[in-house]
């Protein structure tokens, strides 16, 4: 069965024209994400996962701007829409959790007035039947006593009251699309699933995408139907989960994979991806991963690799993928 | 917050107790000799033998120990006698009576285009960074905030007054000053341009305003400026919180983030300067009130500070004192208003 994508992201750059010079920061990232389904993006920090959900939201900062590409929204190109245009899609039909609700609620008004906010903008409602909206939300999202919590502001609630204070209010418009930058990690452990089971919970009921946006493999395995794997602006690897996490074809998603702590094998020390994530402003030339890569070859410091298809909705962007089969069968009693 | 603020009274009496003890030890410490040349004319003191100084000293009871004198004005100020002022040739508590609304006026009309000019430019520079209007203004401001306040007051004196003769000094002109004295006009809040209007002396009104255009725009030059700074700054570091960002991811429009979401917390600062500054525009017009030759307490404390009139130091200090301490608890209080998780007790 072919879906159609409700958002589609083509070719997007991003740069960033800082006073050291342009900082590439997303640089060609293109991928679907298709109704009631969670798309992951993986990657370190400083990869590009934040700016591409920025771009698509059209938020970035006043140095940032999308130099090429398109991000198709049910077929419309939003980064050719009028600001005044962009403003009617945000909140209503894309909406974004961040990483810390600490901050990412304003602490100067109530969680009902921020809430209350989002849902007048977007619907032809008035301030009591809003109120009644954002205490329906607020209780749906798992918050308890929400006549009372309503009233109350950000600081008089715990981080993952929090966090759900701001699911509540990236839901009140019922988006088609919900951006998860980082939801649960500045929660502890036992918040964090809590907070992914809700928003499990509500993407089934109404059918909205995900795109997930984490470090945290983890938490992509049990969430993601489809992943992205980011290394310095650019996709690496897109594969569905089961696929990306037993078949890994890029060197990058199988060392990411292999400095995972395991149970079932002994291990005295803990495999880590040699060097660093290269400053974005002095990229490597050819592969951006090869001064990292356990499998470089001449060709990779010359030649930047394309994604190339290696099986059915499976692409990775390196030219020696196969590499990465034969250390996976040379190493099998350590990886699987 | 109601106990907070009673506490906060109640320490009022103690911190000004304190503070006289400190400003009375400073005034006797300069020794009898000294203090005579408040009673005394100094041509005159020269060719007084030691016999009559000694008496004169025994009079005022310059002699004593500073100790017995300090509680002697002591149980008079508790007494609500605050003694003679030479200055003001009356009792110090009329003298300071008289003067207060000049200043309360001139104090208080200044604060309004320090505000609402600071804080408007503050914002418009912030959100303009690095623009031309952001430097523009900046420059404007570091002029401002760099220009002593008496070399612009006389600046201001000559272009507004020898020049144009626009914004003539002192309180009011004479034949205003005397409908306010005479009896038909009737004093309600002894603020002069509050009760001109309250009389329907328009005329009054206007030539009240008039005297204080200059002083204000003195006294608020320098405030604004720094205020704008304070907004610009505070602001700026704002817009760089996350909750900017979700506030425009919101789909707001670029003006209510701003104007409701950035400015709201960026008033948290500015308060605590701002309200610091009110308090500093009160200590302002000492020198404004010289400049511009209007009467009231700064010009007041000046003259008695400068021909060691005590008692009137003495009281215009704990007038100044007062202000301060109220002044502190007026922007706990706003502190607490702007910022919900600020709790005072």
């Amino acid at each position: 069965m072919e879906k159609k994508p409700v958002l589609s992201v083509k070719n997007l750059k991003t740069y960033f024209y800082t006073e050291d010079g342009i900082v590439k920061a997303v640089d060609g990232v293109d991928f679907d994400v298709y109704q009631g389904e969670t798309l992951g993006i993986v990657g370190e920090s400083g990869c590009g996962k934040s700016v591409t959900a920025l771009s698509i939201l059209r938020i970035l900062d006043e140095k940032g701007r999308i130099v090429e590409g398109q991000v198709l929204l049910d077929g419309v190109d939003l980064t050719k829409i009028e600001e005044q245009d962009m403003r009617k899609i945000r909140g209503k039909d894309i909406a974004i959790i961040f990483q810390e609700p600490m901050v990412a609620l304003n602490p100067v008004f109530t969680i009902g007035d921020q809430i209350m906010e989002a849902i007048m903008l977007h619907q032809k409602v008035d301030e009591k039947t809003a109120r009644n909206m954002a205490v329906d939300l607020l209780r749906k999202v798992g918050i308890p006593e929400p006549e009372k919590r309503i009233d109350q502001y950000p600081h008089e609630l715990s981080g993952g009251m929090r966090q759900r204070a701001m699911i509540a209010m990236a839901l009140s418009c019922k988006p088609k699309v919900l951006i998860a930058d980082e939801p649960t990690t500045a929660l502890d452990v036992t918040i964090q699933a809590q907070i992914m089971e809700l928003m499990k919970e509500l993407q089934k009921e109404y059918g909205m995408a995900i795109m997930l946006i984490t470090h945290d493999l983890g938490l992509i395995a049990e969430n993601a139907d489809r992943v992205v794997v980011m290394y310095a602006g650019k996709v690496v690897e897109y594969a569905d989960v089961k696929t990306l996490f037993n078949d890994p074809k890029h060197p990058y998603t199988w060392g990411l994979l292999h400095a995972i702590p395991r149970l079932d094998i002994e291990q005295t020390r803990l495999y880590n991806i040699p060097g660093v994530v290269p400053d974005p402003l002095h990229f490597p030339p050819g592969c951006k991963f090869n001064p990292r890569c356990e499998f470089k070859e001449e060709r990779c410091t010359r030649e930047e690799p394309q994604l190339i298809e290696v099986g059915e909705n499976h692409t990775v962007r390196c030219f020696f993928w196969q590499k990465v089969d034969e250390a996976k069968k040379r190493k099998v009693g350590e990886f699987v | 917050m109601l106990t907070y603020i009673v506490r906060r009274l109640l320490l009022l009496p103690l911190i000004l107790f304190g503070l006289s003890l400190i400003v009375f030890g400073m005034i006797q410490s300069l020794g009898p000799d000294r203090l005579l040349a408040a009673y005394v004319n100094p041509g005159v003191l020269d060719k007084l033998t030691p016999a009559q100084l000694e008496k004169i000293k025994q009079k005022y009871g310059l002699g004593d120990p500073m100790m017995i004198r300090y509680l002697k004005w002591l149980k008079n100020t508790l007494q609500g006698d605050l003694g003679w002022s030479l200055v003001g040739k009356q009792p110090v508590r009329d003298a300071i009576l008289s003067r207060l609304p000049w200043t309360a006026e001139l104090a208080l009309y200044s604060i309004i285009p320090v505000v609402f000019v600071g804080v408007w430019l503050g914002v418009i520079a912030a959100v303009n960074r690095d623009k031309f209007l952001d430097h523009f203004v900046r420059i404007f401001a570091v002029v401002g905030w760099s220009f002593p306040d008496f070399v612009f007051g006389l600046i201001v004196l000559m272009v507004f007054y020898s020049i144009l003769g626009w914004f003539p000094p002192g309180n009011l002109s004479l034949w205003a000053d005397q409908v306010i004295k005479s009896p038909e006009f009737r004093r309600f809040t002894s603020l002069v341009t509050i009760d001109a209007l309250l009389n329907g002396r328009f005329d009054v009104f206007v030539d009240a305003l008039r005297h204080l255009v200059a002083p204000i725009l003195t006294l608020s030059w320098l405030w604004w400026a720094y205020l704008l700074r304070i907004t610009r700054s505070s602001m700026l570091e704002v817009l760089t919180k996350e909750y900017i960002r979700t506030a425009r991811a919101k789909g707001l429009s670029e003006r209510v983030v701003i104007n409701k979401h950035a400015r709201r917390n960026a008033m948290i600062p500015v308060v605590t300067v701002g309200g610091g500054m009110v308090i500093q525009l009160f200590a302002g017009t000492v020198i404004v009130e010289m400049v511009f030759n209007r009467t009231g307490m700064g010009s007041f404390t000046a003259t008695a500070a400068t021909q060691l009139d005590y008692a009137s130091i003495m009281a215009s200090t704990l007038f100044y004192s007062l202000i301060l301490v109220l002044g502190n608890l007026v922007i706990d209080i706003l502190y607490a208003v702007v910022d919900p998780r600020v709790r005072l007790g």
